[in-house]
């Protein structure tokens, strides 16, 4: 590798190297803000080469450039960027394009996905007109007629149910899914050479996303086009890639082929990020692989390695200029055919991560923590939150001054269980299945709830004093999804910290004890406790919202997406840190969290809620190896692994439609109208489903409840997928 | 729809009679035009304004209520909305004054409407380039400068013109000159009365409107659906044309529709510089002159106006945003 090579000389060879076939060919892309702070160099020196039909996955963390790069390809950046580099489409530049002349390549040779579906479709036009629009744009001699007819095969194509009707639907009548949908539909309305999907599934249920998934799927075998698939999840293109380019701070720091990034990383961050997810299909005994520190600031000069804050094999050569990409020893190099990228990798250490190499051991993973509570049988322990026959009915109204009833939501409909001490609970599904209102039931405790919720003992039928609600408070504590949300700005973290302890009348030099013992409980340090929530970084916000929900030691934390909201490497360390706090501290969670991998690894128990009932409950390993309800099977199928051969050849339930509205829940069982075993039964047996509702119960002594008729039943050919 | 509008209409009526009834008891008990009779000369005796009174229907001894009860009994059974102090009847004079009001402001209120949008969106879409900046500066600066003031500069202006061509061109007051030939004079003395007043209404009341049309306009150029049209292949004008233009209107639509009944009963200034005896001024007169029920027949005017412009408010969101269509 030389060094003496000027960007000019580089653009000018890569292009010579550049595959001849190649549909977009991207070489040393850079693009630079202005900001307050001085100019952020968001992409640094991003190549590829994108081949026909190929899939290119683009992995990163928030801020490491990822969208900006497909925002550059598309000329959708603002004018103020400075962009440079070069974006060949079929050997055409596009960079430096006019705004008009881009326009006859975007929306018809390169098309993108958004990340969030309920904001990207004009709200005030019709579905169809925003379709037709982008048949217009391109083939503005197309007559009327077979503009409505193309747009009916795109939305029939991606799935949408009686699509002639639904072109004349505003995107408010379509769930989030189905925007999504029409999104594609948009996307691939000009057969596109590029299709770029910027996280098109992150704002989706898993249920959800898994259908997505698959429309885009088809999307690329009608047309045959190249994809961009951008993503922070290592489950979703593990089994659509062919190729991934791992991003982080700007630059692509591993790329290679899908088994070379997954099976073979060379890179301490890929190895890491690898690692920092946990896995829905294996029972971990595991810690998580965190990865400490955060992201370097793209404002300054990256002078050495911008990894090595964080990279535990850091040395001082990693401090002494930036490593370019350069091959893996003992592999294809690249230009081989076949062969897009070659595994390259930036890392003058990548020689020494062998093939097996352990992220745990490298990256200090601390070792799976023991509770005391560990060796006890669970009914010898005590009950710490009980919930018996808790119901929470909306009433939906209609009349302007006379409100008449016309129906009822049963947002929780009978919810029994019990959370003992030590374990976590974790209470899964889509959403608008009741799970956050079942946390509201159980924080409202009031003497007038239908059902009784009992937290250490104290039921909400008796507490109608003042004095016994506060006990009850203090043994249970909240830690909220949104880190940044859950502070007040204008709190030190002393003040976060001490108010609830001050509300509890503690002396103030207790308090100041108490929070210094918590800054270093949930590894801060605790001499920032006069800094601003601001001051922090998100994984550091949540520590202190956990901080302060262990601030009054409670018996009970209740966790609403407690890491939802963070980045998968973040993520890891407060997993680890909960993990670690439950075992030192005794305490028991209540967890509720959509990503099912978090949820397997953190639980103990676990219960599946469809539509405000329970459809499967037990221990987390029972529940998620033998899923008995065709629900779980489908929730659980629905979620993607970070694992490209199973990935590829795991056989997938997808579930039809959206979750019903709670209004036309159906007599019988709730799940019928989606449920694939239903829909490959008799109809002789289909009564049954449909006017019995089947009881929660377990079909022998310690295994999981269940409430399902025909649980192993044969599951109906059309909603299961294998991509072989 | 209309069965919507009939529904909207029905509970604006209620409001109106509220409104109008409350204001009726505050005018009655807090105006006293016997008070003024006392200036006269010679003085009458307060037996005589008395009797004066209650010939006009104004009989200072009732009680506020049974006053009430009388006012209301003549507007329901011969919507008869009573007289002044001097005589005069409301009905007679009301029509006149609308009728004023309404050709002074109809113009500018049209013209504010449609040229504040327009640098609206002008100025949005060239954010912070020079035009951009001298549109808004302006539109702040007009913010700041009081109406009388503003007015005045107007007639200012128009007087020297006037003095500079050596003619009288443009009236600076008044409605029409007495007495003019029907026909095409009676239309250029018109033209030459009502163009001073216009004008300045129009260039001194489209900033409200050219500062929110920007702003929600901005708010929405960078909207993701703007975006998704630049990602079909529409350039970046065409995208927040089609795109963000109608969806920024929503907002503006709802605050044009409850501008307009303040410019119709708050008018006072404009018609006081330009000598427009409009109904903006009668209210102010009616006030000072301790006149129960003029001052009640102006605020009604005012509820109906402002009902009208709701309703129209409604209309307007109705037609550009589907998520609100009635069934």
């Amino acid at each position: 590798m030389s060094t003496n090579i000027t960007p000019a000389e580089r653009l000018r060879d890569a292009g010579l190297y550049a595959p001849g076939d190649a549909v977009l060919s991207v070489r040393d892309l850079n693009v630079r803000f202005n900001s307050e702070n001085g100019v952020v160099h968001a992409v640094r020196g991003v190549d590829f080469d994108l081949m026909p039909g190929k899939t290119l996955g683009i992995v990163g963390e928030s801020g490491s450039g990822k969208s900006v790069t497909s925002m550059a390809i598309m000329g959708l950046l603002p004018e103020t960027a400075d962009i440079t580099g070069s974006v060949r489409f079929k050997g055409k530049e596009l960079l430096g394009l006019s705004d008009k002349a881009m326009c006859k390549h975007r929306g018809n040779d390169i098309a993108m996905v958004f990340q969030d579906p309920l904001s990207s479709l004009t709200p005030v036009y019709t579905v169809g007109t925003q379709i037709i629009e982008a048949l217009t744009v391109h083939n503005p001699t197309m007559s009327k007629q077979a503009k409505e007819a193309r747009a009916v095969d795109l939305l029939r194509m991606v799935g949408i149910p009686s699509p002639k009707d639904r072109l004349k639907a505003f995107p408010h009548e379509f769930s989030g899914g189905m925007r999504q949908r029409v999104m594609i539909a948009i996307a691939i309305a000009n057969d596109p050479r590029v299709l770029i999907a910027d996280e098109p599934t992150t704002a989706l249920d898993v249920t959800i996303q898994a259908q997505v998934l698959e429309v885009l799927h088809t999307a690329q075998e009608e047309t045959g086009a190249a994809v961009v698939m951008i993503t922070h999840d290592l489950g979703v293109v593990a089994g659509m890639a062919d190729d991934i380019m791992v991003m982080y701070a700007g630059k692509p720091v591993e790329t290679g082929t899908v088994e070379d990034i997954y099976y073979n990383p060379r890179m301490p961050y890929t190895l890491g990020l690898l690692g920092a997810v946990p896995r829905v299909d294996t029972a971990t005994k595991q810690s998580l692989v965190p990865i400490e520190g955060t992201p370097p600031n793209l404002a300054l000069p990256v002078t050495g390695c911008s990894f090595a804050a964080r990279c535990p094999l850091v040395s001082d050569a990693c401090l002494h200029g930036e490593p370019e990409l350069f091959p893996v020893p003992g592999v294809a190099v690249p230009g081989v055919e076949g062969q897009a990228l070659g595994h390259k990798a930036a890392c003058i250490k990548a020689n020494e991560l062998s093939n097996d190499a352990d992220a745990h051991r490298i990256f200090h993973a601390p070792p799976k923590p023991v509770s005391k509570f560990d060796g006890v049988a669970r009914v010898e322990r005590d009950k710490v939150l009980e919930l018996k026959d808790v119901r929470k009915h909306f009433p939906l109204l209609k009349g302007a001054l006379i409100k008449r009833r016309i129906g009822t939501v049963k947002a929780v409909d009978g919810l029994s269980f019990d959370i003992r001490e030590g374990e976590c609970v974790s209470i899964v599904g889509e959403s608008g299945c009741g799970k956050t209102t079942t946390l509201l039931e159980i924080m409202e405790f009031h003497p007038d709830q239908v059902g009784e919720v009992i937290i250490g003992g104290v039921s909400n039928k008796v507490a109608t004093d003042h004095k016994t609600k506060m006990a009850m408070r203090k043994e249970m504590q909240m830690v909220f999804q949104d880190p940044t949300g859950a502070l007040d700005p204008r709190f030190t973290v002393y003040e976060v910290l001490a108010e609830p302890l001050e509300n509890l009348g503690m002396p103030k030099a207790a308090i100041k004890k108490r929070i210094m013992e918590l800054m270093k409980l949930v590894g801060l340090q605790p001499d920032h406790v006069n800094r601003f929530p601001n001051q922090f970084s998100g994984g550091q916000r949540q520590r202190i919202g956990i901080a302060r929900a262990l601030a009054v030691n409670p018996k009970l934390v209740v966790l609403d997406e407690p890491v939802s909201a963070l980045d998968v490497s973040v993520q890891a360390g407060v997993i680890n840190l909960l993990d670690k706090l439950r075992a030192e501290l005794g305490l028991s969670y209540l967890m509720v969290a959509h990503d099912l991998s978090v949820v397997r690894h953190i639980s103990d128990r676990v219960a599946v809620m469809y539509l405000g009932k329970i459809v499967e409950t037990g221990d987390v390993d029972d529940v998620f190896d033998n899923p008995r309800h065709p629900y779980t099977r489908a929730l659980l199928s629905a979620i993607p692994v970070p694992d490209p051969n199973l990935e590829r050849t795991r056989e997938r339930i997808i579930l039809q439609g959206d979750l019903p509205s709670p209004l036309d829940a159906p007599k019988g069982c709730n799940f019928a109208t989606r449920c694939p075993v239903f829909a490959a039964l008799p109809a002789a047996k289909q009564e049954k489903c449909l006017t019995l509702e089947p009881p929660l119960a377990s079909e022998k002594e310690g295994a999981q409840d269940f409430a399902c008729f025909f649980p192993d039943g044969e599951l109906d050919a059309d909603m299961l997928v294998v991509h072989a | 729809m209309l069965k919507y509008l009939m529904k909207r209409s029905g509970i604006y009526l209620i409001m109106i009679f509220l409104t109008t009834s409350a204001g009726y008891f505050l005018a009655v008990s807090s105006l006293k035009p016997a008070v003024l009779e006392q200036e006269k000369i010679p003085r009458p005796t307060p037996e005589q304004v008395a009797a004066s009174f209650r010939g006009l229907g104004l009989d200072p001894d009732l009680n506020p209520w049974e006053r009430y009860i009388q006012w209301l009994g003549g507007i329901v059974t011969r919507w008869d909305w009573g007289r002044s102090p001097n005589g005069a009847f409301v009905n007679a004079e009301f029509a006149d004054r609308v009728l004023v009001s309404t050709r002074l402001f109809i113009a500018s209120i049209i013209l504010t409407l449609v040229i504040g949008v327009a640098l609206g969106v002008y100025s949005a879409a060239r954010q912070y380039k020079f035009q951009d900046r001298v549109i808004t500066s302006y539109s702040y600066l007009v913010h700041i400068l009081p109406a009388p003031i503003a007015y005045f500069l107007v007639q200012l202006g128009a007087i020297g013109i006037n003095e500079a061509v050596g003619e009288r061109i443009f009236f600076v007051t008044g409605i029409s000159t007495p007495g003019i030939d029907p026909g095409w004079p009676a239309f250029v003395d018109m033209v030459a009365h009502y163009a001073v007043p216009t004008f300045a209404m129009t260039i001194f009341g489209w900033a409200g409107y050219q500062i929110a049309q920007r702003q929600y306009l901005l708010d929405n150029v960078n909207a993701d659906f703007v975006r998704t049209a630049r990602a079909k292949g529409l350039t970046r004008n065409q995208a927040i044309r089609k795109h963000a233009l109608r969806v920024s209107f929503i907002p503006v639509a709802q605050s044009i529709a409850f501008t307009i009944p303040a410019i119709f009963t708050g008018g006072f200034f404009a018609e006081a510089i330009f000598a427009w005896p409009g109904i903006g001024l009668w209210s102010i007169q009616a006030i000072s002159l301790q006149d129960v029920n003029v001052a009640t027949a102006t605020l009604a005017y005012g509820s109906v106006i402002f009902a009208i412009g709701a309703i129209l408010a409604d209309f307007a969101t109705t037609l550009v945003d589907p998520r609100v269509r009635v069934q």
